[in-house]
Formats: C-alpha cells, structure tokens, sequence
C-alpha cells in the first residue's frame, strides 16, 4: 500500500520534468518525483587523472557503450550502462540510444544550442508534406519560449528571419569576425544564405540543468518529494476509471517492489524511456501510433578546408578564428525544386587543424603535413532535419529484459534517399563556399552518424487533434487516459534542425499550466 | 516450545568477554582510530611490465616494428619505440571484441606475408625502404572515420595507426617528456567520473 497518494507522480528529472515540478509545486499540487538513478556528487564522484593513469590510457573499456559515441574513457560511467539496460536493433539498423540516468538526466551534460521551431516545423504539412502538422502553432508555443529563454538565459543574435525565430536574448555580445568568418558571411549572402550567431543557454554559475535552475524551486515550495534509484516498471489504472492512479517501480539497489499512488501521472522519462513505459503498461495506444514516428536530427558530414595564408604558422593576426551559424537555408520557398525536403544548419569554424586521418602518410612525412595544415583550417559540419516515418518505430522486446526485469525496447529506425541526399547537397555546398573562397579541399564527407546519435530523439508519442492518429492531444494529455501527461521530447511531431531543448521545455511548461487549471475545474 | 527453555541457560555459559586494556568507545579516548593513515600508492605501470599475452612472438616483433616506423621520434616528441605502445597495444587488443582482435591478428599476418614474399624475410627485418614499400600502397584518406575501408588490410592499416599514435601519446612516458619539456601537447588530464552509487 502505498503511503500517501500525491497530486502528480513525475516520472523523470531531466529539463522536462524539472519544469513540471516546477509549475505545478509553485501552483500548490504535491508531487513526488521519481528518478531511475542516482544523485551525482561533483565532488565525491569525479576526480583529476592524467590520461596515462587511465586503466584503458584514454581507448576506454573495450566492448563497453558501443553506441555512445559521444563517451570516452572519462566520462564513461555517466552514461547508462549498456549490459543493465540493453535495447536491440537489427545490425543492419544501427540505432544510437544515448541515457544518462542520473538526477537531472541529461540536462546535466547537454551542448546548450537553444533555438526555437518555427512555422516551416510546425506547419510541416503544409509546407512541404514531409510530417504532419503539430496541432499548435509558433504562436502558441512563443511566451512559454520566451519564459524558458528567460530562465536559461539564452544569448543569440536577432535577425528576424521566419526560419530562426528571435527569442528573449540575455545582452549578447561578438568579437569582430575574423577574415575567413567574414568571407564565409559574405559569400552566403551572394547566395542569400543568412549568416548568424550561435545561440545557448548560459544558465547559472557554468550549468543549465534541471538541478540548478528547476528543481531548486520546486524543492522550496516543499511540495516536492525526490526519490532517486527509483525505475518506473508500469503505470498502473484505477481498475474502475480506467485512469492512471499511481505506478510500480522497482528500487535500484534492492530490486525490492514498490507503489506509489497519484491523482495524476507526468511522464517525463525522455523520449523512448516514457514510450517503452506506456508499452510496457500497455496503455494510451488506442490510436495504434504509440512507438512510432521517432526521429532525430542528421549530425556530421564534414568538409574541411585550408587557407593558403595561414599555413606554416604564418596566419596574421585577424584572419583565422571564429565561427558562423548557418540557419536553415533549403527549400525556405515555395517552387523551390530540390531531391531533398526540409533543411538543415551549417555549423563553420576557423582556426583549427588538419587530423592525421586526412592524409594517406605516416612518419616524418605525416608530421610535415600536420605542421604545414596547422591552424589554417576552415571546417563545416551540419545538424539536418529527418523526415518523421510512422515505419520507424519503437516495440517491446520480450525477450530481453533488462537488469530488474523489465522488458527493453527494440528500435527500428532506417535513413531514406531524403536524408543521402540532404547531406550531399550539404556536402558540396560548403565545398564549394570554401573553394570560391580560394581555399584548398583537405577532406569532404558527407557521411552522418546513426539515427538515435544526435541525442535528439522525438516522437514515439505524438501529438495531435485526431485521436485515431495521435497519442496525445495538443496539451500532452494522453487522448485516452485524461490524468496521463507527456512532457518530454515523445509528444513532437516533427523535430526540425533544431536541439529540441527549449521546445522541450516550453511545451512541458504549457501542459503543465494547462494541468493546473484542468486539476481546479475538475476536469482531470 | 522444547528448545527454548535452554536458551538462558546456554547464554550463561557464554560469558561476555572482558573488554581488552584500551579498547573503549568508538574515538573514546585509547579508541580504535577512526582516520587510519593514508598509505601512499605506487602505480604499477611505474613499479612493474606488462606481460605479453595475446599475440605471437611473430605478431608482436611485426607491431614493433610497425610502431618504430608509422610513429618514429619526431619534433622532440617519443615515439612508439620509446614506450609501451606495443605491449599496451597487446593487452588493449586481448580485451577487446573478436573483430579488432581479427582485425590486428589477420592485419599483422598479412604484413609477415607479404614481407617474406617480396623480401624473403621477416617484417621485423625489413629496412626503411623495403617497409615503406608494403605499407605505403596500404594507406588512404578516412574522412569519416566511423566509415572505414572496406580492404580490410587498409581497414588495419587505419587502425593501428591511429592505436599506436593513442597509445604513445597517452602513455606515461609522453607525459614525462612533455613535463621535462615544459610544453603543453597531447594526452593531458582531465576530470574522471568514478563509477556513481553503483550497484
């Protein structure tokens, strides 16, 4: 028996529980908050090694987070470990599932790209048919980014363009760009690309987590209760109802059963964690969409250039450094006739260096190239959108479980032509930029990662005004279960270039208001 | 029940031993220490070899000597001969999954191969000249490095070039000449994340 039922049981910690436990306690409900991990100590818990004093010297345990690629051997045991909670994809399939399990998920450790959608996401059916549209709009969603911006305090340039809509900057300031930026910045605009600013949430005291500008709050109002090692097995319905009352779950330590009860339950688990425990409960699924739509952003490709001026170590002073954010340029008008739809972000720097695995040399000849190359590099990498698919999808895999029982997810995930040919043109179009700017080609690519690699995975749970082809409605209310509501990243439609991030959060922030004033009126 | 009258009285043969001259409260005074002496630790990479395990004699000569050429001594930096590289290289590729382990294992059996076919001897024999013409033909560009030759002694060639130059470069050794230097360069440190309320 549980021992006293809450207002909401959160399931999760990150950026999208944090903001529901924060609306909702600061609006008077009880919440209990269940964590699968553990609570890191900064302090306790990491410590200063020399690469040499590594047991792997920096190669990292072998066989260990084969899909993480983004772990190395300092950081490995932040990441879920992959033997406890395995998931199965056919090889020919590779899926990258990224976890980190800790209180504050992966809040704790994300880039901090903070950009908003825009319509051309939105609206992407009527754009370019490539996904449906969500149910609400930019303008729906454009206070609660304004306030989230406010609280992450976002920097970023305003250029008032419909496919990089501004938002509520902290006073952000540039150094003048270097001569190659500059000659990037001007050749985009002889090709009416827009040429911006990186924009990034500089949070408080160097973290923009949940723990520290979310959770806090919530904690004072003392309205929220914390449990951490807690796995969520199942959601479990009043037998009567047929709503959600509660959940199970497991202790992480003990592997000991337990309950807790709940007049509504938040799912906040990240994308495929909150889907695989509506699968596993077997719920919300009337519409037969549950686990399906996932989709991510297309990361890499790569063309790296050199300038003349600067090799040798004779750039003068001006010419290199820097950087140029490249919003979305493709298929922004209507005619426009491409083999690909949707867009994507360059991301160029300058200043860095060749790498020795763009020379066919070793030896004293390869140390002559990397001297000759260094520092006079100009680099391009993009973040693309993918095309949602309702065959891309999640299921339970009942044969494996994982190290407390639970069944895992199997992914099914494949890149179409859209995606080659996104990067392709990707590909040859920084090419060419640095080739008019007179730069030599060192390396060109357009190969990506994975699906599941960008750690920005959507869908699974989407949303939308049609129960018969929605999980949820355009409040994150489960279509069939009123006092079930999803938060995080599961309910987009479409996820854009975009590090979903601050949608993540508005949204989150919105179904929670919307939970509030639905609780007082009885309608929940 | 029958055993449990026996009880007291089998707990009266058991006297409470006396507590032993000094021995009092947990941090009472003449108490066990609660704060025992911090015992400095040798690295055993420092104090001690690593023992050869996984490949042959044969196939560890030919790393070696791999190593001395792919990642000779150059601009005051070590090179693979100047430390572990190989012997790591032995223990790194023993730990790993079957296909690095084939990679390394057919990769470096080719190279004795070709070897004794264009020069009648050992890869481990071989001079300058004669190395560079077996390995040269075997290099190539990886843009990607996530998508390696398909050849797979190009496909080796990639790899264990890129191992030897990690394991030289973050070997103790690199360390201690980059110290004695006074320069800043590869391998460096960092913040570790020990394992967090494991299980």
């Amino acid at each position: 028996m549980a021992k006293k039922e809450y207002d909401v049981l959160i399931v999760g910690s990150g950026h999208s529980g944090g903001m529901a436990a924060n609306i909702l306690t600061k609006q008077g409900l009880s919440c209990l908050m269940l964590n699968a991990g553990p609570e890191a100590d900064y302090t306790r818990d990491r410590v200063n090694k020399a690469v040499h004093e590594l047991p792997f010297r920096g190669f990292g345990k072998p066989g260990r987070l084969e899909h993480v690629y983004q772990a190395n051997e300092y950081n490995a045991n932040q990441w879920v470990d992959e033997k406890e909670n395995p998931y199965t994809h056919d090889p020919a399939k590779p899926y990258n599932w990224v976890r980190v399990r800790l209180l504050g998920g992966r809040s704790l450790f994300w880039a901090r790209q903070s950009f908003r959608l825009s319509d051309f996401e939105f609206k992407a059916a009527e754009i370019d048919g490539g996904g449906d549209s969500w149910p609400i709009s930019l303008a729906d969603l454009d206070p609660f980014y304004s306030r989230v911006e406010g609280i992450f305090r976002v920097s970023g340039r305003k250029e008032g363009w419909p496919q990089f809509p501004d938002g509520n900057f902290i006073e952000s300031t540039y150094p003048p760009d270097s001569k190659t930026i500059q000659t990037v910045t001007d050749l985009c605009k002889q090709r009416k690309f827009g040429v911006s600013k990186m924009r990034s949430s500089a949070g408080q005291n160097g973290l923009a987590s949940s723990i520290n500008l979310l959770l806090p709050d919530a904690v004072a109002t003392g309205r929220l209760d914390v449990v951490a090692n807690a796995i969520v097995r199942e959601i479990t319905l009043d037998k009567d109802t047929g709503k959600a009352s509660g959940a199970h779950f497991v202790d992480r330590h003990s592997k000991r059963e337990m309950h807790v009860k709940a007049k509504v339950v938040v799912l906040a688990a990240g994308c495929l964690e909150t889907t695989r425990l509506m699968l596993n409960s077997g719920i919300a699924n009337s519409s037969g969409m549950l686990g399906h739509y996932l989709h991510d952003q297309i990361y890499g490709v790569s063309v790296v250039a050199s300038v003349p001026e600067a090799r040798d170590g004779k750039a003068p002073q001006g010419l290199m450094g820097g950087s140029a954010f490249l919003p979305r340029f493709r298929n922004l008008n209507k005619g426009e006739k491409r083999n690909f739809i949707k867009g994507y972000c360059a991301i160029i720097g300058s200043g860095g260096s060749a790498q020795p695995n763009h020379f066919a040399a070793y030896g004293e000849e390869l140390q002559q190239k990397l001297d000759h190359y260094a520092g006079s590099c100009v680099a391009g990498s993009i973040y693309g959108e993918r095309v949602p698919r309702f065959e891309n999808h999640v299921r339970i895999n009942r044969n494996v479980v994982d190290a407390w029982g639970i069944p895992a997810l199997h992914i099914d995930v494949k890149d179409s032509d859209n995606e080659l040919n996104m990067a392709k043109d990707s590909a040859d179009t920084m090419e060419e930029l640095f080739r008019t700017a007179g730069w030599e080609i060192i390396s060109k690519t357009d190969k990506f990662y994975p699906p599941g690699y960008s750690i920005h995975e959507v869908g699974t749970a989407r949303m939308g005004d049609n129960p018969k082809t929605s999980v949820l409605n355009k409040w994150c209310q489960s279509h069939d279960i009123k006092n079930l509501v999803v938060v995080d990243g599961a309910s987009f439609v479409t996820c854009g270039w975009q590090n979903p991030t601050m949608t993540i959060l508005a949204l989150s922030m919105r179904a929670s208001e919307h939970l509030v004033s639905e609780m007082k009126n009885g309608a929940v | 029940m029958a055993a449990t009258p026996a009880v007291p009285a089998l707990l009266a043969q058991n006297p409470v031993p006396a507590a032993a001259p000094g021995v009092g409260r947990a941090g009472g005074r003449g108490g066990a220490p609660t704060d025992p002496p911090k015992i400095p630790l040798a690295d055993a990479g420092e104090t001690s070899e690593g023992g050869r395990k996984f490949f042959t004699a044969g196939q560890f000569a030919t790393l070696k000597k791999l190593g001395s050429i792919l990642l000779p001594p150059l601009k005051g930096n070590i090179g693979a001969g100047d430390c572990d590289s190989a012997e790591f290289l032995d223990f790194l590729v023993g730990a790993s999954p079957a296909d690095r382990q084939l990679l390394y294992r057919n990769g470096l059996n080719g190279l004795e191969a070709q070897a004794r076919r264009q020069f009648a001897k050992a890869f481990a024999e071989l001079d300058a000249k004669q190395a560079d013409a077996i390995l040269k033909p075997l290099l190539t560009q990886v843009p990607w490095v996530y998508d390696l030759p398909k050849d797979p002694m190009k496909r080796f060639m990639y790899q264990v070039h890129a191992d030897i130059r990690t394991a030289t470069r973050n070997s103790p050794e690199a360390a201690a000449a980059l110290a004695n230097s006074g320069r800043r360069g590869a391998g460096g440190g960092g913040l570790y994340w020990n394992p967090i309320d494991p299980v």
